[in-house]
């Protein structure tokens, strides 16, 4: 029994070595520089106020305020239409017919794409000079491809939106496709023979079956464009900003002394993220509980 | 209480090389408790399917008190199944389970209540309205999958393998309420088995269906004394077969002639095939009997508690027989013996 449990432990020590060294090590480290612990350029004391300064200090507090506020809107807009966009998609090609390989193909081929080319493809599809300002223009809808809508490098993050709606419904999409097909259609069956209209059956039996597995992607999917700086940076404005840009502009930032503020949004964000993941298991677990 | 027809119903699909139900027809009368019957893969669901509307037929109708039903969705059918494996709604109680379909009729909330109360009183489940599915036995939930579709009061309700999923005992103690339940309600119900015990033990009815055909539609004694061809019969556990020619009003086989009764001699041609059940087979060792009455050699004796059966060979054709054990005569392998067809109990079929 005890030679048991010391294989376990041993079998286990080495990749809990590296988590904890690269993860814990890593965000300790960072939490550190946060606290103004710099050891490099000999600042040793340890406080809040790289936290005060980036959110109440005058240089500051409007351009984080605005970006905690551009980021939450981002976040929560993109997840939304992204999971809508897949619900529907996944609804209607689950059934079988002609071109559901081609359709499925579709809707998933840009889960391998990286972020980064995604973005640049918003910007070659949606920006001023893009191809559907051109086609626009060409056929007459609009005067000149500076008439067309500012969907790119705008001050709603829409092209932002864009971009993870693109990109995470086929996220969404894939989990979706998944649960619709191991659920079949007998649960709709059932409900259609005992009353229920077609909203009916999409409110009272497709959403709630499919509803924690989407809430649980939904999760992955906030929590990601709520922390990635990559799209943001490429399709987004310089004010508003989206934090992870912002934090990442404190590292870029000659002085070493912005890092502090760097880390500490750095910090924050992580935090935001961490309290809605605690409130995602939270709400499961009561949801257990009550089961 | 409604009455069901299905007239000339035809379904194919893409992927069977025959169709999957086949000019069905069917009439059905109010307040029946039928049993689709057959094994598995022969079109009995999809016959339910297209009752409902899930399945559209490739041709002929449905035809309910009078009405096609193959312009109205679903929804509006008024027709119910209960699947066979009860998909009560993980994420509701009992209760709202139950009231589901009055929900979706948009009925108060206080009349659902009501109605619920009854339903679970009537499926004697009165006090798991607040269980969650998962927190239910087999047999509840299967009583909770039938009082959510009574609910609504259908004009017919379907069942899919309603027993099959059940163990032995709480298969006993569900048929029993299906039959009470039907027999209170008189709702015209159709219930798909490939069990024919099951179906003999409940239905007034039995459509008995092979590779999407109709074979025969009548009640469970019919098959036994008297099966419209040697499919039906060898379902219901028919194993005596012997080819028959007609002949002087009576029917001349290999084994000699025998004297039949049976009504439809007039319709039967001139090639025919008898059975009789080997229940109904008499043996003596002395020949007792007046008529139809075979001389032949024990093949084997199998003891099989209540009963035990013989095979008899008789001019080269083996029959079987089974014999009640209490006071049985004692007749071994290889003992010579007279084996009495009665002629009540014989059934003559075309070929």
């Amino acid at each position: 029994m005890g030679g048991e449990r010391l294989k376990i432990i041993l079998s286990l020590t080495p990749p809990l070595l590296i988590i904890f060294t690269l993860f814990f090590g890593g965000i300790f480290y960072g939490f550190l520089q946060s606290l103004g612990y710099q050891p490099a350029i000999g600042k040793y004391e340890i406080n809040f106020s790289a936290y005060y300064n980036v959110m109440f200090s005058e240089r500051y507090a409007k351009l984080f305020w605005t970006g905690l506020g551009l980021n939450l809107w981002v976040s929560f807009a993109s997840t939304f239409l992204a999971a809508v966009f897949a619900l529907f998609g996944a609804l209607a090609i689950r059934k079988t017919f002609f071109a559901k390989t081609i359709c499925n193909f579709i809707y998933s081929l840009n889960l391998p794409m990286p972020h980064l080319v995604v973005a640049v493809g918003i910007i070659f599809v949606f920006s001023q000079s893009g191809l559907l300002a051109r086609f626009a223009s060409q056929i007459g809808l609009i005067g000149s491809p500076g008439d067309f809508p500012v969907l790119v490098k705008d001050k709603y993050g829409l092209g932002i939106i864009l971009a993870y709606i693109w990109k995470e419904a086929a996220f969404f999409f894939i989990i979706l496709m998944s649960v619709l097909q191991s659920l079949g259609e007998n649960f709709e069956e059932l409900a259609q023979s005992l009353g229920a209209n077609r909203w009916q059956r999409f409110r009272y039996v497709i959403l709630p079956l499919v509803m924690p597995n989407l809430f649980s992607a939904s999760i992955i999917v906030f929590a990601f464009s709520f922390g990635a700086y990559e799209v943001p940076a490429l399709l987004g404005v310089i004010y508003p900003q989206m934090l992870p840009v912002m934090a990442f502009e404190f590292f870029l930032n000659p002085d070493l002394n912005a890092r502090s503020e760097g880390m500490a949004l750095s910090i924050i964000i992580a935090i935001i993220v961490m309290i809605l993941v605690v409130f995602y298991f939270w709400l499961t677990q009561a949801k257990i509980r009550k089961d | 209480m409604s009455k069901l027809n299905i007239k000339n119903l035809i379904k194919s699909f893409p992927s069977m090389d025959r169709p999957a139900v086949n000019n069905v027809n069917l009439d059905i009368e109010s307040g029946e408790l039928v049993a689709f019957l057959g094994p598995s893969g022969c079109g009995k669901t999809t016959i339910l399917k297209m009752i409902t509307g899930l399945f559209q037929p490739d041709s002929g109708d449905i035809i309910l008190d009078e009405q096609s039903l193959l312009k109205i969705p679903t929804e509006k059918r008024g027709v119910v199944m209960v699947f066979q494996n009860y998909l009560l709604f993980p994420y509701m109680n009992v209760n709202e389970n139950v009231g589901f379909a009055l929900k979706m009729k948009n009925v108060d909330k206080n009349t659902i209540d009501q109605k619920v109360k009854e339903m679970l009183e009537l499926v004697k489940l009165p006090d798991i309205g607040l269980r969650k599915p998962k927190q239910l036995s087999g047999g509840q939930q299967q009583r909770v999958a039938l009082a959510r579709a009574l609910i609504s009061n259908p004009r017919i309700l379907l069942l899919d393998e309603p027993l099959s999923n059940l163990d032995a005992h709480l298969r006993d103690e569900m048929r029993e309420l299906i039959v009470t339940i039907q027999q209170k309600l008189k709702v015209t119900t159709i219930f798909v088995t490939h069990d024919q015990e099951e179906a003999v033990l409940l239905a007034d009815k039995i459509a008995l269906i092979f590779d999407g055909e109709l074979q025969n539609f009548t009640s469970p004694k019919n098959y036994y004394e008297k099966p419209k061809n040697i499919k039906a019969a060898k379902f219901f556990g028919g194993v005596n077969f012997i080819n028959a020619k007609k002949h002087n009003d009576n029917l001349s086989t290999n084994i000699g002639t025998v004297h039949y009764k049976g009504e439809n001699y007039t319709d039967l041609n001139e090639d025919n095939i008898i059975t009789i059940r080997p229940e109904n087979i008499k043996l003596s060792k002395n020949n007792d009997f007046n008529d139809n009455s075979f001389k032949g050699l024990i093949k084997s004796v199998i003891f099989s508690g209540t009963h035990t059966r013989y095979k008899i060979i008789v001019n080269n054709l083996e029959l079987e027989c089974s014999l009640q054990s209490v006071g049985l005569q004692d007749i071994k392998t290889d003992d010579t013996i007279y084996v009495h067809l009665p002629s009540d109990k014989i059934w003559a079929m075309n070929e």
